[in-house]
């Protein structure tokens, strides 16, 4: 493991792969890869005797990731998530909970970075229960990279889940994975899906 | 504050079988692509804010 964050200390080999993981997912969906991105994607060699749902998803990822073509990755992005006025999909917390952006889900979450010393960097004018900033959320979390500067206990980890993430990034990856506009952030949405299955899976087990 | 936590053998066992370590080979690999893909940050097209988010979170402290 060479990941060089300035914080590795405390953090178990198995929790630093989900930070990897969340990070992963997050990085996917902040905006589509490019051609380079796409090369390196499709590079990555995933382990082929795990038969797991992850494994399963990510080889489709990267397998995909060497077949599509940079400007079509833009296009169904774009169609995705951006659109005229709206894309297919709208990967907010508050609008997946309440069928409106803004609402009390944001609210709720603002509380909690508050707390847990994570603060929107300056300009960024995005909500932050978007689905990519709650990923950085968990990865950060995970690392201990806010303002706490140490790993945040799973408790904590699984609370900051339970109330952030867990009520509806499994219906937004659902979506994701279902859609037929990108083939590409289908196979995304089975990882995040899988992803999200495991971490619900695994916070039952501490008790 | 109980910064490190009772972690069961059972679930570093489950998270394992889960294929949570199928990534970490490619380590180094993804945070390279990530890296590639920081300075492509032309304006106006795409996920604006979004794009903007990149990291952000992580580097906020008190």
């Amino acid at each position: 493991m060479s990941q060089s964050t300035s914080v590795d200390i405390a953090v178990a080999p198995e929790d630093t792969d989900r930070a990897l993981l969340y990070g992963f997912v997050g990085r996917l969906l902040q905006t589509a890869p490019d051609a380079v991105d796409l090369k390196t994607l499709s590079g990555i060699t995933p382990d082929a005797d795990d038969v797991s749902p992850i494994g399963d998803a990510l080889r489709k990822v990267t397998a995909l990731a060497g077949e599509v073509d940079e400007a079509a990755l833009k296009r169904q992005y774009h169609d995705l998530f951006v659109g005229l006025g709206r894309g297919e999909l709208v990967p907010f917390g508050s609008y997946y909970l309440t069928g409106f952006l803004n609402e009390k889900p944001l609210a709720d979450l603002r509380v909690a970075m508050s707390k847990l010393g994570i603060e929107r960097a300056e300009g960024v004018k995005e909500p932050e229960d978007h689905i990519v900033a709650l990923m950085q959320m968990m990865e950060g979390l995970i690392l201990g990279n806010f303002g706490h500067e140490v790993p945040l206990s799973l408790c904590e980890q699984r609370t900051f889940f339970n109330d952030h993430i867990g009520k509806w990034a499994s219906h937004f990856f659902k979506d994701l994975a279902a859609q037929d506009t990108s083939p590409f952030y289908a196979a995304v949405g089975e990882l995040g899906q899988a992803m999200l299955d495991v971490e619900t899976e695994a916070f039952e087990m501490i008790g | 504050m109980d910064k490190k936590t009772p972690d069961s053998a059972d679930r570093r066992n489950f998270l394992k079988l889960a294929g949570l370590g199928t990534l970490a080979s490619g380590a180094t690999v993804v945070a390279g692509a990530a890296e590639a893909a920081a300075p492509s940050q032309d304006a106006g097209t795409g996920y604006r804010e979004t794009d903007h988010v990149k990291r952000v979170y992580e580097t906020a402290r008190f």
